[in-house]
């Protein structure tokens, strides 16, 4: 079966799922059939990358509907198609047969084709279309599974967002269509200001969909409330395809890009991943959580994106291509943790009944295998070795450090700023992800109702663990795909062929080594540790009693830094303290770490378009006399134009 | 493989598992001596270590796998450090590769699984220490990645290996951007290794504990693997100060000669700062290391300026 017969017989598969979904009777045989498309898109979009083969029609600027496959949208579908079989395989146990729940399974499966036909569009028309699709199906997903007064704001607040900033995805989509540059690189001219447009365009269009900051806001909205399976979609694949959009129109068509947007795309990445893990770091609801931190590993991506755009605006071809590659590896791994860390919540909410971290607690006991691949999970997140975050991570960091070895004074000091950034940002991402799994997976559960959770079902075991298995095998042998990444970038690069990352200029990140080490030496102490124990013996706290009042919280293991972040984060708290005749009967506590974006950036826009909202209603009389007066002065403004010749 | 190499490799294994516990013995010893107190000798970490080894431990009720298995975590990624980072310019890559950053990988998988750990205890004391440790290693690893990439740019590389060599001889000397780097390798040093004025190794208050509190309820050979991880640290991260942001030799054979002579001293430094400075205030820690990221910051910037 060849590429294209792949795709399309998976596609279909997908479809007809679908549909099969709807019916009671063929419930979970249509999510299975999804799944199997899945399987085949992902098969399809591998072997086009790896063998570098194209498939279909080739890019045209014409407004005429075609389709196609190349290595890079291949890429794209392997992530679809894996984290999609995981996703489906996970909601044939977690969604219900109910009328709800059939729906939500069919949209899950209209979702993926929209999403795939994002990758295989190669016109103009087809991409845009299909691209508003993206963004309106999990919004009916979301409204289908809740229609409470707070989902349905969540959803206002996000299609708005997409919507308005989503116009410059078309303003630079329409731009490159008009001058005939939509899959060829030589016609827009470098430097030009026409293709500064383009980019300025892309970048608010397209960032604003993938959760760049500032026009993240609708992401933490979004991801949470929908379902477990629909988030992990939306997390690990939908923001996704805006990285796909951004490395076509950045890195494939516009040619070479000024010094000045590779700093500005730098700066807009540091941006995301400091402030994204900080605001994840003090959430404390787990999905939540989970959303700041896509917000963070696309600020990582979009790093690795400014490193390839300074690199190649240098001439410093062989590693300009090494930091793309960076980008899209980490863009392969956070697709495989970050949904096995949303359908890992979901199992946990099924079990325990609630995702506030601070009730949660001593889950890796009660459900060893969901748990387990959660905290696989949330290592390879923080970006540790062995796994996969770190050799995505990794790469990153070394792109960085090759700009200022190519680079100006600039642009050099501009991505040394970027390398502290990238590496605070994976130090809180320990931090934070150390409290997760504390809160989590460790420790005493917090609640009765956690110390009788039970295992999720076989399924939905099977989806997380699949996943898990990925980080685990990208973390032993990255170079099985960073080669072929290499090969993805539209100038000539030599990619190198070891399972290890073994780069010029490095000092070579032998992952397979690393892991084989790490697990013999780990694996003999842990053994000449044997397991002597004198006794048991309950915790020492320094001789009081460690009651459940005493355990620690959320916002008791992140208090340092917030302490330390004081100045920016500017937390609010409040302590209530009730007395009856001299004797604390009561204290009430509650803080909060303000989201600084929507109380000082957004609250003013909205503010502002409601106060200029509500001045034009009075144009809007309701009358019908009114109205044909206001057609009356048009037309006699225009006739008035024509007779002075401004109309032309 | 040469000669040299050999005996670099053996110098490289042997010193950083077998003579590692002597460097904060030294430390610790000199500390004594320079407060005016007799103390321990040097070999005060090596009785210790033999002690707990005999000893079986006592299990907090409860814990788990990731509790039983966090020593043994900490104590092999750092002994994976310990064959990563070479003691000369030339020295043979052991399978694990050369690279300073995946340095900074181990060092933060060990501090990840201990912290973990004392969430499984569930004792207050430890989380405390736990959470300010991983605070304070927001700007730790920021600060070390830009001292390393400082010298990586000297050199022109992050292959440990040819930073040794890129940063000997002269080197120290006619770049600048290298004694920034150096400036801020060594409040990297001091909190990696949770000396003053970051940390207190000597405090049994568990109110003030960072690097120690996780450790509280560890006993027996738990304890004796995260006190040598803990020796091991002074190891790599003197060994980099020595060999990369101090003046060195260029023959490998002089840097090895060499290499006792100035961990002696870098340890006496290590014990007059210990004695000259008082503990911080914890949530001053990040300043300071912030600090010492802007001096590697400025580093970089007059290495650009310098070749623009």
């Amino acid at each position: 079966m060849s590429v294209a017969g792949s795709v399309l017989v998976g596609a279909a598969a997908v479809g007809a799922g679908g549909l099969l979904t709807l019916l009671h009777r063929t419930f979970v045989a249509g999510l299975a059939l999804q799944a199997v498309g899945c399987v085949l898109l992902a098969f399809g979009g591998l072997w086009a990358l790896v063998a570098d083969e194209t498939a279909g029609l080739a890019f045209t600027s014409a407004f005429d509907p075609r389709v196609g496959v190349d290595a890079l949208s291949g890429l794209f579908l392997g992530i679809l198609g894996a984290v999609g079989v995981a996703a489906l395989v996970f909601a044939t146990r977690y969604l219900e047969p109910s009328g709800k729940g059939r729906t939500i399974g069919a949209l899950t499966g209209l979702f993926v084709l929209v999403q795939a036909l994002v990758l295989v569009a190669r016109d103009p028309l087809t991409f845009l279309l299909a691209w508003e699709a993206m963004t309106l199906v999990p919004a009916a997903v979301i409204l289908v599974s809740r229609a409470d007064e707070p989902a349905r704001r969540s959803v206002f607040f996000y299609v708005a967002l997409t919507h308005l900033a989503g116009a410059g995805t078309w303003v630079a989509i329409l731009l490159l269509a008009s001058e005939g540059a939509i899959g060829d690189p030589s016609v827009i001219a470098s430097g030009s200001g026409v293709q500064i447009a383009i980019a300025l365009a892309a970048l608010v269009g397209m960032g604003a969909k993938a959760g760049v900051m500032p026009l993240h806001v609708w992401l933490p909205l979004a991801h949470p409330i929908a379902p477990a399976h629909v988030s992990a979609l939306m997390s690990g694949v939908m923001i996704k395809i805006a990285i796909y959009g951004l490395v076509r129109v950045l890195v494939e068509w516009l040619g070479v890009l000024p010094e000045w947007l590779g700093v500005l795309v730098l700066a807009l990445g540091a941006l995301s991943s400091v402030a994204g893990v900080v605001y994840a770091l003090f959430q404390h609801e787990l999905k939540r959580l989970l959303a700041f931190h896509s917000i963070e590993n696309i600020g990582i991506i979009v790093l690795g994106l400014g490193a390839c755009l300074l690199l190649r605006a240098r001439g410093a071809d062989a590693w300009a291509a090494f930091a793309l590659a960076a980008a899209l590896l980490h863009t392969v791994n956070h697709a495989l943790f970050k949904s096995l860390l949303f359908l890992g919540a979901g199992s946990f909410e099924r079990a325990a009944g609630s995702l506030e971290l601070d009730r949660l607690g001593g889950l890796l006991r009660r459900m060893p295998w969901t748990g387990g691949a959660f905290f696989v999970g949330a290592v390879a997140i923080a970006g540790l070795p062995p796994l996969n975050g770190f050799a995505s991570e990794w790469t990153t960091l070394q792109s960085l450090l090759h700009v200022p070895a190519y680079g100006g004074v600039a642009d050099g000091t501009a991505a040394a700023i970027a390398l502290a950034a990238l590496a605070a940002t994976a130090a809180l991402a320990a931090l934070c992800f150390v409290k997760v799994v504390g809160l989590v997976l460790l420790g005493p559960a917090r609640r009765d109702a956690v110390a009788h959770a039970e295992e999720a079902p076989g399924a939905m075991r099977a989806g997380v663990a699949a996943l898990a298995g990925g980080c685990v095998l990208l973390g032993l042998a990255p170079g099985l795909l960073f080669g072929s990444l290499v090969g993805l970038a539209p100038w000539s690069a030599e990619a190198p062929t070891t399972v290890g990352l073994d780069l010029p200029g490095t000092g070579d990140f032998r992952s397979g080594g690393v892991a084989l080490a790490l697990a013999a030496l780990v694996g003999a102490l842990a053994l000449v540790r044997g397991r002597r124990v004198a006794a048991r013996a309950p915790t020492w706290a320094c001789g009081q009693l460690v009651e459940r009042q005493l355990d620690w919280t959320s916002a008791g293991f992140t208090k340092p830094l917030r302490l330390v972040l004081e100045d920016v984060l500017r937390p609010e708290r409040e302590v209530a303290v009730r007395t009856e005749g001299g004797v604390v009967t009561e204290v009430a506590y509650e803080g909060r770490v303000p989201h600084h974006f929507e109380e000082r950036l957004y609250r003013p826009v909205t503010a502002l378009a409601m106060y200029g909202a509500h001045h034009a209603r009075r144009v809007q009389g309701g009358r019908l006399g009114v109205y044909v007066a206001y057609l009356l002065g048009l037309v006699l403004v225009v006739l008035a134009a024509a007779k002075l010749g401004v109309l032309g | 493989m040469s000669g040299t190499a050999a005996a670099a490799t053996a110098v490289q294994l042997l010193g950083g598992i077998a003579l590692a516990p002597l460097l904060p013995g030294l430390v610790q010893h000199w500390k004594a001596r320079l407060q005016g107190r007799r103390g321990p000798t040097p070999l005060q970490p090596y009785r210790e270590l033999r002690r707990l080894w005999g000893k079986s431990a006592v299990d907090v009720e409860g814990a788990g796998i990731v509790y039983r298995l966090a020593p043994s975590v900490a104590a092999g990624s750092i002994a994976v450090a310990v064959l990563l980072v070479p003691v000369a310019s030339d020295a043979p890559d052991l399978g694990v590769g050369r690279d300073a950053l995946v340095l900074a990988g181990l060092l933060a998988l060990a501090r990840f699984a201990v912290a973990a750990s004392s969430w499984e205890v569930a004792n207050g004391f430890a989380l405390m220490g736990a959470s300010r440790d991983l605070t304070i290693a927001v700007f730790v690893e920021a600060a070390l990645v830009l001292a390393l990439a400082v010298a990586a740019l000297v050199s022109g590389t992050t292959d440990l290996v040819a930073m040794i060599a890129g940063t000997a001889g002269s080197a120290a000397w006619s770049e600048p951007a290298l004694a920034l780097g150096a400036l801020a390798f060594a409040l990297v040093v001091v909190a990696e290794t949770g000396r003053q004025p970051v940390d207190n190794p000597d405090t049994h208050l568990e109110l003030t504990m960072i690097h120690e509190g996780p450790l509280l309820e560890y006993a027996g050979r738990d304890l004796a693997l995260l006190q040598w991880a803990a020796a091991a640290r002074h190891w790599l991260v003197l060994v980099l100060a020595a060999q990369v942001f101090l003046p060195h030799a260029t023959d490998p054979r002089v840097q090895l000669g060499l290499l006792p002579v100035l961990l002696v001293v870098l340890c006496g430094a290590l014990a007059l700062t210990e004695t000259l400075v008082a503990k911080m205030r914890i949530l001053l820690a990040p300043r300071l290391l912030g600090i010492a990221a802007l001096v590697a910051l400025l580093g970089i910037v007059t290495w650009l300026v310098e070749g623009a």
